[in-house]
């Protein structure tokens, strides 16, 4: 019956997750630098040959945002999901529907890989493992999800859902009730 | 008949019987006593090689060995690789430079790639063959899109074999059956080796005799007489040496085999066994593995002129060895299609049309064995864990790793690179490690164990337990900033010497490395400069065994001993070990175990055992947040501020350096957005050296992060974590524009409750105004 509800919530999820499938933000991606001073045997140079990536052959330039690179970074937000990640959780999804479980952690595993900082792929993966019946793994990854929701007041209420549901089908029933007050908080 | 008994009769019954007579009665008697005891034994051998012929093909006929793949390459919108890196990717799987309609061929020009994939059956669903278009630019693929095949915006390359797991013999094979064979295979075969195996009952007079025939004609061996079931026995049951018994017994298990088994058993077990080259060690046997050893192929895909060569190779693939006598066995090759046309199997124009072609042999074998030691070594020792020895030589397995080629590559080069500048005396006494993980996902993507990673002998990330110095200091911080009641980011903590005296009347005098001393200092500059004083002040005041309770916890197994040096960095750890310990810092305080293995099949490609990812979360989020921002502010200001001559100031990096007494060990761990890694430099015995963690481990960990196309790190901060502008010096809540201010993150609650009112700073407020205005 526990199960049951699980699975209304992670429904809910699943529309949070269309929701942000397309937004901003991120840790900032960097090209691989120029071969430094000490110049580089040709044979085996690691950066890509210069015309093929212009990113690459810019000038080392001293700070480009000063203010950026003196504090340390942060960001209030965790990422969204890329089209090609968000393809292999709606495969994932259709795989979990057939009762394929192992295969649709394989995906959503693929998914994790490339989209690592992405709250919805680790609810996903609890949706998976609540499926598979290993409820501690599914906790662990709902922690691991809020740790990247960020202020998305959505994501944060989903999981903290998830996670209370979670709790009480383990028997944890006063932490579901706290993971639910979080929940009604926001 | 009866005379001659009569007259034996009567010779036995004189009494004194000729003695010439006697004497061959004698004779008979011994030949025929012979001849019974001849015949008993030779059916006692028959028997027995009856034994031998039926025990060894009844049973397991092969011993495959076990192959070890990287992770396969994902292509997608977006996907991270620069084009040398994708260039040297799809080389490692066996792809070649082609038209890229081919199946394994791919076309460049510039930054643009036509990929046709093989397809690759993964246990959780199909990769069926493609044509891929895309391009590469910013180190970044782009304009993904699958010109034919099933459309995905995600798309796996078939994986690379990074190496194998060998029974003892080495030797090594692609098990095949004969509905795997190109066209004219069987064909090519049986007209070069045995135009009469499926007539002959083992042995072939008339092979023999035509043989002879041929080679006389052509004034030098263009045949042989053994028939393809006088090779198998040979190489199946019998040794090399050439003597007549051996022949004889080859000749009489050939007809047993033949007489027990049908024709196309025994041919499926000749092309498996055929002996096809030596590559170090290993030997080449099977169609199936000489086809990828050749041509980087699989055989189904072979065209007629290689498998002309293929099949040639067999009279002998040392002499025709393509690579080191391509005249040779260009000549053999055309002999094949010679006969091939001779026969009626092709037409004139055709065999004249391919003995044009080159022999379109890969330049070396498709991968080397010795590519990967140190990783396949980490392999093995997961693999021990499940798996026994004698299955993962002979049950063919498959098994499916994280090695990221690209990561691997720049961490050898980083290692080998920075180690040759290091001692530019040249007296390469310095040795060196290097452990890369996937931050979120705790896989190992690349190990080096030493300077010449194709050297498969000390592997220094496994095995090199060194004390590890400062590295262990964010630990001791973390523990403390679990309090917020006690310990923030800008306490004041007591930079002074001070001395321990323990129960036995020892001393203990711990000092900073520069051998200064700077009264009270906030706590996240202790840290990000590396001090030692306050470091032990502030460990013995938590308590050691909480810093080893939390090692244990983020996955140290080793037992730690709980002296106050520990503080310090006295407790040894071999590079993997500090890298699983770092995994938790790096994430928001998950441990994440580390894992080399993602899944391990049978040889049909059925799971056997999945490895799958797995968090748990041991570290405070957000006391691990405020470390990380001190990890960070490390790199920019403090013992790590070097790496910003190499590294873009774009990337956002946290790390810490190690340092131990007379620099025998240089550290340094730290992490980016995607990568983390360990890097360790010293001298195998324990050698003093000039070098610190800053001037020894980071430079590689330096070029390791330059080189690597990635994100910066930039946690989320996490829930009950706030940002306040503070003077750290005053440990007062500041404004953005005052002197000496500084973002630091609180655990909510724990910030400072008085206001710094800073003077002077109107001019820096009105910039900002100004600033923040356009």
């Amino acid at each position: 019956m526990n199960r049951t509800k699980i699975y209304g919530v992670t429904a809910v999820l699943s529309l949070l997750l269309t929701g942000c499938a397309a937004g901003p933000g991120g840790s900032i991606y960097v090209p691989a630098a120029p071969p430094p001073d000490y110049n580089r045997s040709s044979s085996g140079a690691v950066s890509p040959a210069p015309e093929s990536a212009p990113a690459s052959v810019r000038p080392m330039t001293p700070p480009a945002e000063p203010e950026r690179s003196s504090a340390p970074s942060y960001q209030d937000q965790g990422e969204s999901l890329s089209g090609a990640a968000a393809s292999l959780v709606r495969k994932a999804d259709s795989l979990l529907a057939q009762g394929n479980v192992p295969a649709a952690i394989g995906q959503l595993e693929r998914a994790q890989r490339i989209a690592p900082r992405s709250a919805a792929v680790y609810f996903k993966l609890s949706e998976a493992y609540v499926a598979a019946g290993n409820l501690a793994a599914a906790e662990q990854f709902t922690l691991k999800g809020l740790s990247l929701a960020g202020n998305d007041s959505g994501l944060q209420r989903a999981g903290w859902l998830l996670l209370a549901d979670i709790r009480r089908a383990r028997g944890n029933v006063a932490g579901a009730d706290q993971a639910e007050a979080r929940a009604g908080n926001l | 008949m009866k005379k001659r008994s009569t007259a034996s009769k009567k010779s036995r019954k004189s009494s004194r019987p000729p003695v010439a007579r006697r004497r061959w009665s004698w004779f008979w008697g011994l030949l025929g006593r012979a001849c019974l005891v001849g015949v008993v034994v030779l059916a006692g051998w028959l028997v027995y090689l009856d034994a031998v012929v039926t025990s060894r093909f009844e049973g397991r006929r092969f011993e495959v060995p076990s192959r070890v793949y990287a992770r396969p390459l994902e292509l997608y919108d977006g996907a991270s690789i620069s084009t040398g890196g994708l260039a040297r990717e799809l080389a490692l799987a066996g792809y070649r430079k082609g038209d890229g309609r081919t199946p394994g061929t791919y076309q460049q020009s510039a930054n643009r790639f036509v990929i046709s994939t093989r397809g690759f059956t993964f246990s959780d669903g199909a990769e069926p063959r493609r044509r891929l278009s895309l391009t590469v630019s910013g180190d970044r693929v782009r304009g993904f899109r699958v010109l034919s095949g099933e459309d995905s915006p995600i798309v796996r390359l078939e994986p690379a074999q990074i190496g194998g797991i060998y029974p003892a013999h080495k030797e090594d094979r692609i098990l095949i059956q004969s509905g795997d064979l190109p066209p004219f295979f069987e064909e090519a075969l049986l007209a070069v080796e045995d135009r009469d195996f499926y007539e002959h009952f083992g042995v072939s007079p008339l092979s023999i005799a035509r043989a002879m025939w041929v080679n006389l004609q052509a004034g030098r061996v263009v045949q042989g007489g053994s028939t393809l079931t006088q090779q198998l026995v040979k190489n199946f049951y019998l040794s090399r040496e050439q003597t007549l018994v051996r022949k004889g017994n080859e000749a009489l298990m050939s007809l047993l085999l033949e007489w027990h088994y049908d024709k196309n058993d025994i041919f499926e077990t000749y092309l498996n066994e055929v002996y096809l080259g030596q590559a170090g060690v290993r030997s080449i046997h099977g169609f199936g593995l000489g086809s990828q050893f050749y041509f980087g192929q699989s055989l189904a895909e072979l065209e007629l002129h290689q498998v002309a060569l293929l099949v040639g190779l067999v009279k002998g693939p040392s002499y025709y060895d393509p690579r080191r006598h391509p005249e040779r066995a260009l000549q053999r090759r055309n002999l094949v299609l010679r006969v091939l046309a001779d026969n009626g199997h092709i037409d004139e124009a055709s065999a004249r049309q391919y003995q044009a072609r080159p022999l379109g042999v890969t330049g070396s074998p498709s991968f080397s064995e010795n590519r990967y030691p140190a990783f396949i070594d980490l392999v093995r020792r997961h693999l021990a864990r499940d798996y026994k020895e004698e299955d993962l030589q002979s049950e063919g397995l498959r098994i499916f790793t994280s090695l990221n080629p690209s990561i691997q590559y720049a961490a050898e080069f980083s290692v080998r690179q920075t180690l040759d500048r290091l001692d530019a005396s040249g007296d390469r006494q310095l040795e060196s490690a290097m452990v890369v993980s996937s931050r979120d996902s705790g896989e190992v993507v690349a190990l080096v164990g030493g300077r010449d990673p194709r050297f498969a002998g000390f592997n220094r990330a496994l095995d090199a337990r060194r004390p590890i110095g400062s590295l262990i200091k964010p630990f001791v911080y973390l523990a403390a900033l679990q309090r917020p009641d006690k310990y923030t980011l800008i306490t004041p903590v007591h930079d002074k010497s001070f001395a321990l005296v323990f129960d036995d009347g020892r001393r203990w005098e711990p000092k900073n490395y520069d051998g200064e001393e700077r009264g009270d200092v906030p706590l996240h500059q202790a840290l990000s400069r590396s001090y030692n004083l306050p470091t032990v002040r502030v460990g013995l005041d938590v308590g050691i065994e909480s810093v080893v309770d939390m090692l244990h916890d983020l996955g140290v197994a080793d037992p730690i001993s709980e002296y106050p040096s520990m503080l310090l960095g006295a407790v040894s750890m071999t590079p993997v070990t500090v890298a699983q310990a770092y995994q938790g810092l790096a994430t928001a305080g998950f441990n994440t175990p580390l894992r080399t293995i993602r899944q391990v099949t049978d040889a049909e490609g059925q799971p056997l055992s999945r490895y799958n990812l797995a968090v748990e979360q041991v570290l405070d989020p957000a006391a691990t947040h405020l470390v990380q921002y001190v990890m960070q502010e490390t790199m920019q200001e403090g013992t790590g501020r070097s790496v910003y001559r190499r590294v873009s100031q774009e990337l956002s990096l946290a790390g810490k350096t190690g340092t131990t007494d007379d620099g025998r060990d240089s550290w340094f761990a730290g992490f980016s957005g995607d990568w983390l890694a360990v890097t360790w430099v010293g001298r195998d015995d324990n050698g003093a050296t000039s070098l610190s963690g800053a001037t020894g481990a980071l430079p590689v960990w330096s070029d390791f992060m330059a080189s690597v196309p990635q994100h910066g790190f930039s946690p989320v901060v996490p829930d009950g974590v706030q940002y306040h502008w503070v003077n750290p010096h005053t440990a007062a809540l500041s404004g953005q524009y005052c002197d000496n201010a500084r973002l630091v993150p609180f655990i909510a609650g724990s910030e400072p409750t008085v206001t710094d009112r800073c003077g002077g700073g109107l001019q820096r407020r009105l910039r900002g105004w100004f600033e923040e205005l356009f």
